[in-house]
């Protein structure tokens, strides 16, 4: 490794100070502070010893693949809430006292409603700035859910959840279903028409739990339906309970991906064995720290600019009153959507009742969750792969897998969709009994076709690669041979053989596939494809040969302007 | 990539040698030390001060100075100078409608203008640098395992729990019940039987024979209100009647030549053309109360169940199983003028079916 | 679904305030292109409010002495010239004497003058073909005409008598609480809290009330058009039906105080747009943060 000879030029200094060698002092003395800055960091070494920790954390490597960051969009998300929830926290009075309303919202007036109620309306219309915290809130919620199942996603069909990071994966999908327990908590909270109905349809999912069904309902909302606590009880399930929790298994998440370190995809100089990219410290930092303010800033311009869960326009909840088109987030839509399509069926076990929103709303996805849960060691059992993993794969070279997650948002996609099936049916007039039939027939026809065809699109996709490999890019150049045959001339990747085909092997790697794709200025490192790891300093220092000429070059130039 | 490498040179470095290093020697010998391993790296301007480089800093805090006035312009605003005061429309000042969209944006704007330029800075001022970390995960190596088995079957063997199973089984039984006392005390502190108490019962609305129907507004409910292809949400005339959630129920006029196939003994239940079905959807409980005066059809907006009231509100469509219940109807005179009451409650559970539903 | 309907309900995501024209025809705002930034459009719907309420308050001042004079006696001019419009555009479909034309229309006996106001003022009536229910469209008579066309109707079989062109049917401001809770109660089950309309069983709908004016909110609450139920005055006095048309038309104006309202329709359209907008931006961001160079 020349790149570790403190002389090898491609060191040269990153400040004024230019390069250094190895007898020459370094302008800091590190062992004897001087500077305010190394007294501070020598008073905290004295005390808590921690140099070399610290200077491991921030030397670990990340890759930095952009599908990477989308676990950080729900991370930041969620910092995000804790912010602008605590800021609601200051104004919300989570009680079910019945109150008069006399504010500035005057459509209002008048109108009896529950503090919770009120105390929303008062953080919309009376409390500066409440409305944009609000919505920053509920925004980020909805974002928090959405980075979750699309982190979730890129962590399934790149097969990141195999071994040894099965825990993770079930630590991931622990957080989505507190996701949606503490979404469906805070979507209740200002008991408005349309939280009021999904509250009401909570409750009878709750009876139609087999055997136990009221005593649920009872013990939840202490006493039947809607009760005097459960605005109450929900507000600290929502500000507390699942918060804690969540922050809990966001450590652990964040914990294991410290100890097992990040996956990366395969490609030249990449091994089981190591991890490459950019260091925490500076450079990862920066850039992660920065995307933070990006999601904060997504957050905030939506929390300003568009409105969200305008509740003064939906009215206080009231048992008798229902408005057409009431959905719940979207996080809880294929719930709903699930309720809609699933038939009417009721089962009576000796003079009992299984009522039928028990199938949609618990045991379907009881089910989902289970399987989600159960598929990284379904996979390696059906596989026989007892073996671990840290280079991802591509989707296309895992076709059945691909297929069968495909074939997951397929069917998870039809039941979001059925949830606002009214909504669909009225924009576009089609009759609504047909959004629903056309729901339940798509629901069980819909996966297997799409599993077929994201099969054979991954199988396509692999023998197009196989095909660059074995003859190379097209280049458009188009020649006419001596007897009159047109042919198109490829470029190899590397070398060929005697006749004319590509040596190299299928890798599970990208291929590049035009030609502009070839010797782009990337960076220029051992990520090209057709140099192993082992040429690397060859091509660097030709590189810097180049940069040097270069530069020195520019200077010449520049010393001849100057004078 | 460590098979390349010897030991880690860092390691061996004295702290006198150390003290000798660069900042970025030094940063160099302690990512080797940590397995970390800088394949590539190199000033994206190893001449400072040119002309590209000056660009690229300028417009980086071209980009932060954007920031910056967003952030101030914020708080202007919010300070008052723009109202946030809602208004009815012709009452007031209607700006109020851009205090939100302003600090928000404002907000994104500042924050977006910090995000992208500490992302820019890094992009375009941090050296280019590509580093390999040997992983060192999986299982630890054989001696660790069984040096740290051995610890854990030593301890276990001091306890002695293998020989002292009465104490094992005794703690157990502690540990076991102590371990219920939360889950027996929160669950016990909050159960509750149901069924019991007033207004409680999943069987029983507040409707009872005599009761009479009134509107929201607590007016009461005459057979000469409704005209045929009329509907009204009504409530029972008693104490927080309109406020129970079991209790709103449709009041229907039929038109003429409707009529309803009534179930079997509750032929008698409506009232001229009136009958009365409860609002509350026997599938999740919504307010189904989306009527069409023509076909007789309900549908209720959460789950798109629709009901026949021709056919005695049957179920024809969608997720429910169960008929809406029927409110059986009388009238009385007073002051010469009839009003309906309730003939008696619900003959069975409204709403919602659960397991003790016959 | 008429193209102007499906502007309504999906073209254009952001709410616009209701315009109140009294012909119920579209004003301009709905013809414009679509897309119209939030902060553009919000600015846009104030002009056009603005506009409106002058076209309304000169459409009143034009109309109201050709019509509201005698509304509730109307002249034997005015039922005269309702003839004479019946029998060119009604007569075929629903007959001589209102009595209706089997396969072709149904009687309009007793229907009164509410009805049809109702009915041709939304550009129902006259309806090209019979069918189960009829969409909002462009109206072809003016309010003068519907008026004598609703005195004829009325002169030979009674019922609903529309309300005088010069009657306030909004309540004042002191009945919005009252008017939202009797609206939330009676109409948004079908309407929508919003006003957004809803699909009913099997292809029917029951409509926005984005065009809605305050007569026709009126007149459709005491006939009950199509499958729309019946609001008699014993059991919506019209004290109440005022406060309800004053709450309706208030909150369609109102603004959004929270940005852009997307069309006020709740949770779906905010899932679409923090899986577009929101996500679409961030995935933007981490594609160029992740971005080599």
């Amino acid at each position: 490794m020349t790149t570790t000879n403190p002389a090898d030029h491609t060191m040269s200094g990153t400040g004024p100070t230019g390069p250094t060698g190895p007898t020459v002092k370094g302008p800091k003395r590190f062992d004897k502070p001087r500077t305010p800055q190394g007294k501070a960091a020598r008073w905290g070494e004295d005390r808590l010893g921690i140099a070399g920790g610290m200077r491991k954390q921030l030397n670990k490597v990340f890759p930095d693949h952009w599908s990477f960051m989308m676990g950080e969009i729900a991370l930041y998300s969620f910092i995000i809430l804790i912010l602008s929830g605590t800021f609601l926290t200051f104004f919300f009075d989570a009680s079910m006292a019945e109150v008069r309303y006399d504010g500035a919202y005057v459509p209002l007036d008048g109108v009896q409603m529950s503090r919770a109620y009120a105390s929303t309306l008062d953080i919309s219309f009376e409390v500066r700035g409440g409305l944009v915290m609000r919505q920053i809130h509920h925004w980020a919620a909805l974002l928090f859910m959405a980075a979750m199942l699309v982190h979730m996603f890129r962590v399934f069909f790149t097969g990141a959840f195999r071994k040894p990071r099965e825990l993770n994966w079930l630590i991931g999908l622990g957080l989505i279903t507190l996701g949606l327990v503490e979404g469906f908590a805070g979507y209740s909270l200002p008991d408005d028409l349309l939280s009021g109905t999904g509250l009401r349809i909570a409750a009878a999912i709750m009876q139609s739990i087999p055997v136990i069904g009221s005593w649920a309902e009872f013990l939840v909302f202490g006493g039947k339906f809607p009760g005097t606590v459960i605005i109450g009880r929900l507000y600290i399930v929502h500000v507390l309970l699942v918060p804690g929790i969540l922050a809990g298994l966001i450590g652990a998440h964040m914990a294991l991906l410290v100890k097992q370190k990040h996956t990366e995809f395969p490609g030249p100089g990449k091994t089981e064995q190591t991890v490459s990219g950019e260091r925490m410290y500076p450079t990862y930092g920066m850039k992660a720290g920065g995307f933070f303010f990006i999601v904060f800033a997504v957050c905030a311009a939506l929390g300003g600019l568009a409105q969200i869960n305008p509740v003064w326009l939906f009215g206080p909840y009231n048992p008798g009153q229902v408005s057409s088109g009431s959905q719940p987030d979207w996080y809880i839509g294929f719930l709903d959507g699930s309720t809609r399509l699933f038939p009417s069926w009721e089962i009576r076990l000796f003079d009992h009742t299984i009522p039928p929103l028990f199938w949609p709303t618990l045991v379907l996805p009881g089910i989902m969750f289970s399987l989600a849960g159960a598929y990284p060691f379904l996979e390696a059992k059906f596989t026989h792969d007892k073996s671990a993993h840290n280079l991802l794969q591509r989707p296309r070279d895992v076709p059945v897998r691909t297929g069968l997650g495909a074939m997951a948002i397929t069917f998870y996609g039809v039941l979001l969709v059925s949830g606002g099936n009214d909504l669909i049916a009225k924009a576009f007039d089609i009759s609504l009994n047909a959004m629903t039939w056309a729901g339940r027939i798509s629901l069980l026809v819909l996966p297997p076709l799409v599993y077929a065809a994201t099969y054979k699109i991954c199988l396509g996709l692999q023998r197009h690669d196989r095909e660059v490999l074995e003859h190379g890019i097209e280049t458009g150049i188009i020649k006419l041979l001596p007897h009159g045959e047109f042919i198109e001339i490829h470029q190899p990747l590397g070398a060929v053989d005697a006749h004319g085909h590509g040596q190299l092997g299928y890798a599970g790697t990208p291929v590049p596939k035009k030609m502009n794709q070839l010797g782009t200025p990337r960076r220029p490192s051992i990520r090209g494809f057709f140099y192993p790891v082992r040429e690397k300093a060859d091509i660097q220092a030709e590189l810097d040969a180049l940069a040097a000429a270069e530069s020195s070059r520019e200077e010449h130039r520049e010393r001849e302007l100057t004078d | 990539m460590s098979t390349t490498h010897g030991a880690a040179p860092g390691e061996q470095l004295t702290a006198e040698e150390a003290a000798q290093l660069s900042p970025e020697e030094a940063m160099m010998a302690g990512a080797e030390a940590d397995g970390v391993y800088i394949v590539h790296r190199r000033d994206r301007f190893p001449i400072a001060g040119t002309k590209a480089e000056k660009r690229a800093e300028r417009t980086i805090a071209i980009i932060f100075l954007i920031g910056f006035l967003a952030a101030v312009a914020f708080i202007v605003v919010f300070c008052g100078a723009v109202p946030f005061e809602w208004r009815l429309p012709g009452t007031g000042n209607q700006n109020y409608r851009y205090f939100t969209p302003l600090i928000g944006g404002l907000l994104g704007l500042s924050l977006a203008c910090i995000g992208i330029g500490v992302v820019l800075w890094a992009k375009w001022l941090l050296p280019e640098e590509e580093a390999v970390q040997d992983r060192h995960d999986g299982a630890s190596d054989m001696t660790a395992q069984i040096l740290g088995a051995g610890t854990l079957v030593s301890g276990f063997e001091d306890l002695g729990i293998a020989r002292r199973s009465m104490l094992k089984s005794t703690l157990g039984l502690a540990g076991g019940a102590l371990a219920a006392v939360p889950l027996v005390a929160l669950i016990g502190a909050m159960i509750k039987k149901p069924n019991r108490g007033p207004r409680q019962s999943l069987f029983h609305t507040p409707f009872e024979a005599g009761v009479p129907l009134v509107y929201y507004d607590g007016r009461r409910v005459s057979p000469d209100d409704l005209l045929p292809g009329g509907l009204a949400t009504v409530f029972p005339g008693v104490e927080g009647g309109t406020k129970d959630a079991d209790s709103p129920t449709l009041l229907i006029r039929l038109r003429p030549g409707q009529a309803v196939k009534a179930r079997k003994g509750q032929a008698d239940f409506g009232w001229g053309d009136y009958v009365a079905f409860s609002k509350i959807c026997t599938h999740a409980g919504c307010p189904a109360s989306l009527y069409e005066q023509k076909t007789g059809r309900l549908l209720c907006p959460c789950h798109q169940s629709q009901f026949d009231v021709l056919q005695d509100a049957k179920p024809v469509f969608g997720p429910a199983t169960r008929s809406l219940p029927k409110l059986p109807l009388n009238v009385e005179m007073v002051d010469g003028r009839q009003y309906f009451i309730a003939r008696d409650d619900y003959p069975e559970a409204i709403g919602p079916s659960f397991w003790e539903r016959p | 679904m008429t193209d102007e309907e499906h502007l309504d309900a999906d073209g254009d995501l952001g709410f616009t305030p209701a315009v109140v024209d009294d012909t119920g025809r579209p004003a301009p705002s709905r013809t414009a292109t679509p897309r119209r930034r939030a902060l553009r459009r919000r600015i846009t719907s104030l002009a056009v409010l603005v506009g409106a309420l002058t076209v309304v308050g000169g459409g009143y001042a034009m109309l109201a002495p050709a019509s509201g004079a005698d509304d509730t006696a109307a002249t034997s001019q005015d039922v005269e010239a309702g003839r004479q419009l019946y029998n060119n555009s009604c007569i075929t479909c629903h007959g001589a004497n209102l009595e209706g034309v089997t396969g072709r229309g149904p009687t309009i006996v007793g229907t009164g003058s509410a009805d049809v106001y109702f009915q041709v003022s939304t550009g129902r009536m006259p309806a090209p073909v019979q069918g189960a229910w009829e969409l909002r469209k462009v109206p072809k008579f003016n309010e003068q005409e519907i008026l004598q066309l609703g005195a004829f109707v009325q002169s030979k079989g009674g019922g609903p008598e529309v309300p005088a062109a010069d009657a306030d049917l909004r309540a004042d401001a002191d009945k919005l609480g009252d008017g939202g809770e009797l609206f939330r109660l009676n109409c948004a089950s079908c309407h929508g809290a919003t006003g957004h309309g809803a699909p009913l069983s099997a292809g029917k709908i029951a409509p926005d009330l984005y065009r809605a004016t305050d007569r026709q909110l009126y007149t459709a609450m005491q006939v009950g058009p199509e499958n729309m139920p019946v609001f008699g005055n014993n059991q919506i006095t019209p004290e109440q039906k005022r406060a309800i048309i004053g709450y309706v038309q208030a909150m369609k104006e109102s603004n959004d105080p929270g940005g852009a309202g997307l069309g006020r329709i709740g949770p779906v359209a905010e899932g679409l747009v923090i899986w577009t907008a929101g996500l679409g931006v961030l995935m933007v961001s981490i594609l160029w943060i992740g971005a080599r160079l």
